[in-house]
């Protein structure tokens, strides 16, 4: 009696660590969306979700000819209605934990990107790891329609390149859901985000032919940031001024720039290091900040006759000139947030804030509006010259015209 | 029944540990980071410091009644009768916000993060399942079991804390006391609250640790202290990471930080490991309460096995672990409303005057 009770109890208490399988999503029950891309359109959202077709990622042996990822597209007039309306369309449920990047539409983020963002960060399948985009010119939509070479996967081409880009170029920046969050929630700092745009034929980039010449017709390329007020765009970056940002903010990792020499030519240094600080101060009453930005670089590519590069002073005035032109790039973003667009992206209110929290208090209402605009910022840049690769003086040098 | 099981200082230094961060681990940062902000850390050591002087009025009144559980002590300080009723309202609401309340916690933690489909009472009866197994089987096999276990969670803890430490934002901190010292302390009493004052419960099975070499009250210090200082590293990392709004604004700030880890590109997506730690932090909390409950509530009836009560109170447990919060706004007002006061009468008040009267019958004794 005993060991039939304890039996019929063993096996309920199996039934219930059946409860495992309860939420289980199997992989070809899946459809794995890894970019996801919104537009407006009227007072709707139309969401377009690329969703990778694993067969033909897998498939080493050429495949067939069908494209490695596939596009769903639904309107409604939330987000998450629009997602679970794909249903509709996709013959699997959309998982959202490997998405890589997330596009915004550049005429919604000037109405603002605020609504949408909540679902990304209230829902449980979104990581907080994806980066987020704003398209410059074309639709969201367009931007995941195509088609790119090297890379099966468009939405993981968009995820590399910016990575890299970020790493070795400098006028784009890696921005995830948590950052981005975090500057809205910052009185003294505003969000922005990298510009995406399709460049060349965009009809012709839909299709597999895109990707089957030497050439492509069309590409996705990254270029210049965008300036948020808020949750709305005010406006774009160009690659010197976003340049200038990152060194602001201390993000360059690595890029390249070059100076002109006295004659005809120009020295190229690749920046291998930079750090920045920032501090703000009261002076007066009035709010001040100081930028110190120091690099280190080596020299990469010598174009130019008669450098000596031998001497100390030669490397000296290659440094200066560094520095002058990346006070450039600095002064010129500066210039155009507190002239034209009056939004400040720098976090120069969030260095006074840090630094005088009681002072910040009184400022904090207009910083942008009375502030922001008349702020004095010194600039300090220090260039080193480290390395100049694997030959010292340039052939160039000895070349008979 | 008590006296024959014995489990030594290093096991019991361990429960404590185990129970001090249980839940904490999973929802202090939010809500520390709610009220004080970027100063959360600054709060939550004053809260350390504050915890350590209660839990010292906790030793003292262990070591005035050697050998004595809650409920038998105050069986001798208020006599039977009084003694066992407040007992009985003790434990009775204990259970109610302590092992239900955890069990809630947990149970919404998988269905909002981790199996949303699942019906919550399936997680819990299975959960329910092995904390009863813990209690049914004594002190002194889930002492064994939580002293197997503890370097796994210390190496994954660890593991936690070096692989997140690469997305760190020092500046995050700043500026420090910028709202200066008022924020602080209720974000202090809140960290007291859920850290430091339920560990009375732990005075109900201080009697069944090996107290040869006196080491049962510092046991009960350094597991509360350790069990804090972990949670303090969690909520520092937090806000250095998140920063202080988002942190405030996660439901769970310490799995999105697991989110978060991401090294090359191949060593991420660990959450649901490093979950681990607090599924096992979760489970010795839960084994506590209610084997302390069990017990408690077999001196005040005067039965002589507890075991008898754990299959009905595991059954209770259950239903009221679907009930207690009917959803998680409700939960979080009631842990900033209800569970503060609540924490303070019985886990600062009683011992406190449990002391004064203990104390003024020493003097009775003497004159």
């Amino acid at each position: 009696m005993i060991r039939r009770a304890s039996c019929i109890l063993l096996i309920l208490v199996l039934i219930v660590s059946l409860t495992g399988c309860w939420s289980r999503h199997e992989l070809n029950e899946l459809a794995i969306a890894v970019g996801a891309g919104v537009d407006k359109k009227g007072d709707k959202y139309r969401l377009s979700i690329q969703v990778v077709d694993p067969g033909e990622v897998a498939s080493k042996r050429g495949g067939t000819a069908a494209s490695p990822v596939t596009l769903f597209t639904a309107e409604a007039e939330t987000i998450f209605e629009a997602a679970r309306k794909m249903t509709r369309t996709a013959p699997r449920k959309i998982y959202f934990s490997h998405l890589r990047m997330f596009v915004i539409d550049e005429a919604l983020a000037k109405e603002g990107i605020g609504p949408v963002l909540d679902f990304l960060s209230r829902d449980h399948e979104f990581r907080t790891d994806f980066y987020i985009v704003v398209t410059k010119g074309s639709k969201a939509e367009e931007v995941l329609k195509i088609m790119t070479p090297l890379e099966d996967i468009p939405s993981n081409k968009l995820y590399f390149s910016l990575e890299s880009s970020e790493k070795n170029w400098s006028p784009s920046l890696t921005v995830t859901l948590d950052e981005l969050i975090q500057n809205f929630t910052l009185k003294g700092k505003q969000p922005v985000l990298t510009g995406l745009m399709i460049t060349g034929n965009k009809k012709l980039g839909k299709t597999k032919r895109n990707i089957e010449n030497i050439e492509t017709y069309s590409r996705l390329q990254y270029s210049g940031l965008a300036a948020f007020k808020g949750d709305k765009l005010q406006g774009w970056l160009n690659d010197n001024q976003s340049r200038g940002y990152n060194y602001i903010l201390g993000l360059v990792q690595g890029s390249v720039g070059h100076v002109p020499c006295d004659g005809e030519g120009k020295v190229v240094t690749e920046i291998i290091r930079t750090k920045t600080n920032m501090k703000g101060r009261i002076h007066q009453g009035q709010p001040a900040i100081d930028i110190s930005v120091n690099i280190e670089g080596n020299v990469a590519e010598v174009s130019c006759r008669d450098l000596d590069l031998t001497k100390q002073s030669t490397l000296t005035e290659i440094e200066k000139k560094s520095e002058q032109k990346i006070k450039g790039f600095i002064e010129s973003v500066i210039g155009k947030m507190q002239k034209e667009f009056k939004v400040d992206i720098f976090g120069f209110g969030e260095a006074i804030r840090r630094a005088h929290p009681a002072a910040w208090k009184s400022m904090k209402e207009d910083w942008e509006e009375r502030y922001f605009p008349e702020l004095p910022v010194t600039i300090k840049v220090d260039f080193k010259i480290r390395r100049l690769g694997t030959v010292s003086n340039s052939f160039l040098n000895e070349l008979e015209e | 029944m008590l006296n024959k099981v014995k489990i030594s200082s290093r096991q019991f230094t361990i429960l404590t540990t185990l129970f001090t961060i249980g839940s904490a681990i999973l929802v202090v940062p939010s809500g520390i980071a709610a009220l004080a902000k970027q100063d959360a850390w600054i709060a939550a050591l004053a809260g350390l410091a504050a915890g350590v002087i209660i839990i010292s009025m906790h030793i003292l009144l262990a070591k005035q009644h050697p050998g004595k559980t809650l409920v038998e002590m105050l069986d001798t300080l208020l006599g039977k009768w009084l003694g066992r009723t407040v007992a009985l309202v003790f434990i009775a609401t204990l259970f109610l916000c302590g092992p239900s309340a955890v069990l809630n916690i947990l149970s919404n933690f998988l269905t909002t993060q981790m199996m949303p489909e699942t019906p919550i009472q399936s997680l819990n009866i299975l959960f329910a399942v092995i904390v009863l197994m813990g209690v049914y089987l004594g002190i002194e096999t889930f002492s064994r079991s939580a002293e197997l276990i503890f370097p796994w969670i210390a190496l994954l803890y660890i593991a936690f804390i070096v692989l997140v430490s690469f997305d760190v934002k020092p500046t995050n901190l700043l500026p420090v006391l910028e709202n200066g010292m008022r924020p602080i302390w209720p974000a202090a009493l809140s960290f007291v609250c859920t850290a430091f004052l339920p560990n009375i419960i732990l005075l109900m099975i201080i009697p069944s640790v090996d107290n040869r070499r006196n080491e049962a009250g510092r046991a009960l210090l350094i597991g509360g202290i350790i069990g804090s200082v972990v949670t303090i590293v969690i909520i520092t990392i937090t806000i250095m990471v998140f920063g202080p709004e988002f942190t405030a604004r996660s439901m769970y700030p310490t799995y999105a930080l697991a989110r978060k880890i991401s090294i090359g590109n191949f060593l991420q997506r660990l959450e649901a490991i490093m979950a681990t730690i607090w599924f096992i932090s979760l489970y010795f909390r839960m084994t506590i309460y209610m084997y302390a409950i069990s017990i408690a509530l077999a001196q005040i009836f005067n039965l002589k096995e507890y075991r008898p009560l754990v299959l009905p109170l595991g059954m209770l447990l259950v239903v009221m672990s679907v009930i207690v919060y009917p959803n998680i706004t409700y939960q979080n007002s009631w842990d900033t409303r209800t569970w503060i006061p609540y924490t303070l009468v019985i886990g600062f008040i009683l011992p406190l005057l449990m002391l004064c009267l203990s104390g003024f019958r020493n003097l009775n004794k003497q004159g």
